[in-house]
Order: C-alpha cells, then structure tokens, then sequence
C-alpha cells in the first residue's frame, strides 16, 4: 500500500507547492477506512464508491496517479504510479495452508513476480522536476500530448463505465446480489479494466479474489490469461 | 449518470457529464451536437435522443427501474487537457470538490484497499 509513500512525498513537497489528494476506489468506504485514518496524512483523502474516476479519467489499475497544474491542467493523464520499492523475488506463501489454497496461492506469487515493475527512484525524480519546474519540466507535457496519451474509449468501454455505474447504485442501495450482473457485464465489456474486476472479486472472495459462482473470471486466471507483462503499462516517462 | 426516468432536465445532465444545452445543440469544450427542434421543449430532455446524438450508451435495470448513461464514445477519455468536474467524499462523508485546489499544483493517486 502506497500511502505513507505518499504522505512522505507529500511533506517533503508541499513547501514547494504540491498538494497530494489520495482516492481509494473502494465500493466499501469501510475497507479504505483503516488504511486512511491509520495513514496519518495531512492531504486530502478521498474515497471513490462509485469508480468515478475510472469512466472521467480512464483508470483502470492501481496504482495509478496522475499530475494537474496550477490552473487545472492536467500535464500527464493517467499512469502507473510506481513509488514503492518492493522485492518481489522473495515473497512466499504463508505456512500451514490447506493444500488446495497453498497451491493457489503459489500460483499467484508466480504471477505477481512476473508483473513488471518501474522505477521508482525515476518516478520521483521526475516529480520533484515537475514541482520545480512547472511548465519547463521536461516531464510536463503539452495538452494536445495529454489527450493523445489519454486512454481510448471505445463503445465497449463506455459501455463498461454504464454498466459499473448501474451496479454500483444498486450495491449501495442494498441490491448486493442484483448488482453482480451489471459488474459481470462490465468485466466482460472492458476486461482490462482491473479496479472493475477486483473490487468485485473482493467483495464474494475476500483476499485472494479466487474463482466463485458469482463471477466468470478471478486474478489469476485473468492475469494468465491477460499476461503478467501486461498488468501494468508503462508510466511512459 | 443513474437516472429513474428517460428524461432529463438540461442542468442535472449538464452537472453530472459537463454537456451543456445551448441553441445549437448540446456542447462540451469546442464541440457541439445539435439536437431536434423540438428536444428540450417542455424543458426536459429526452435521454435516449441524448444518448443517440452523443454516442453514449444507455443501459437498463428493468427490476428496479434504473437507467445508467454512460459517457459519450469513439475517442479518447480525455477531450481537453482541463481536468474534469470531480467531486468524491472522505470517509466521513464530506464532499471535496478537487477545483478547489487550483492555485496548487496537485498530484491525485488513486490506490485501492483490495
């Protein structure tokens, strides 16, 4: 979890003009709640129950971040927030698990050590340039170039963002069981959009979003069949 | 946009997708589409003429009666480099209007519990 990342980025960079708003998209504002009130950050943090930001922004993964200027401009659209330095190579089941759960869960640490990671020293660095700089950081990009490198939307996609939203309303209106089928057709609509998938998979299989009758996919079948390499994209810098 | 009824009135579509109803048709950014003559004439929107003309899908709950509109297609997420209307709660329930942060430079992270 990146929030204290955050938070120190936050204090050593807000004397110099950059504020740091934080948004979990989480269905529950219970499961983000320990997380933020135990985070101890001065800057906003927000929590976002419907994937607002997923259909306005085209978010489809976490962590996933994105830079505005003084004037509202955004100067990078949406991109792979890499700012958590983490070995991977060494993570490991726990002990004791039933068989059938120690194999799954092998199975997707093997998947998890094949997702590609960025350079967060990098990704700082250019942060720091930007708040610097403004304008003149080589980092800073045009507005025609954000727009470009914004995410397409195609007619499935939107479609996704319709369906998630009918299924968010009827969750938070109580209709839990009956707003799986709007989540079922928005993975089906839009399966690289990750937030969709696992908030889902979350709720009915808490912890390792493995496979249920209530979705047709799960993380690692879909990370399979999606390609590990392919999990994250590049921030592009 | 959840709606509970295939018309709208011209402020609530323009505060929850930017569109904004003008006399030549509806506009966000430089763009416009223009609408049927008679469109907004008892001063409600007709959603599925909305949905048609913007190219945005509309999808039905029919057991509860709901509608979602979705945003419009065919391009990219972002249209203008200006960030969007955003307004998101913390966990208290208080609304944060991200506009209100202009005179900062502001970098939003979005991270997840699951």
């Amino acid at each position: 979890m990146a929030l204290p990342v955050w938070r120190q980025l936050r204090t050593e960079l807000h004397p110099r003009g950059l504020e740091i708003v934080t948004v979990a998209l989480d269905l529950e504002v219970d499961a983000a709640r320990s997380w933020i009130e135990r985070s101890g950050a001065e800057h906003p943090q927000l929590v976002d129950t419907a994937h607002v930001l997923d259909e306005v922004l085209g978010i489809v993964n976490v962590p996933t971040a994105l830079w505005v200027d003084e004037d509202g401009t955004i100067v990078r659209p949406p991109h792979t927030a890499a700012v958590e330095r983490y070995d991977f190579s060494k993570l490991k089941a726990p002990e004791g698990l039933p068989d059938d759960l120690d194999a799954h869960i092998r199975d997707m640490l093997e998947q998890v050590k094949r997702i590609p990671r960025f350079d967060a020293d990098h990704y700082v660095e250019a942060l720091r340039d930007w708040v610097e700089r403004g304008s003149n950081s080589e980092y800073a990009l045009t507005p025609d170039e954000v727009v470009r490198r914004s995410a397409p939307r195609s007619r499935a996609v939107a479609e996704a963002a319709a369906e998630f939203d009918l299924g968010q309303y009827l969750h938070h209106a109580g209709h839990v069981d009956d707003a799986r089928a709007h989540f079922r057709a928005a993975h089906r609509l839009q399966p690289e959009n990750w937030t969709y998938k696992r908030n889902a998979w979350e709720l009915v299989s808490p912890g390792i979003q493995g496979p249920t009758e209530f979705y047709d996919g799960d993380w690692l079948a879909d990370i399979k069949a999606a390609g590990p390499e392919n999990y994250y994209a590049s921030p592009g810098f | 946009m959840i709606l509970d009824r295939l018309d709208v009135a011209p402020a609530d579509l323009e505060r929850q997708t930017g569109w904004e109803l003008k006399p030549e048709g509806l506009c966000k950014d430089d763009r416009c589409f223009p609408l049927p003559a008679d469109a907004g004439a008892d001063g409600r929107l007709d959603v599925t003429v909305v949905a048609d003309r913007l190219g945005m899908p509309l999808v039905h709950d029919e057991r509860y009666g709901v509608w979602a509109l979705g945003p419009e297609s065919g391009d990219h997420v972002l249209t203008s480099a200006e960030l969007p209307p955003i307004v998101l709660r913390d966990v208290d329930g208080r609304p944060f209007d991200l506009a209100s942060l202009r005179g900062e430079k502001v970098l939003i992270a979005a991270w997840a519990s699951w």
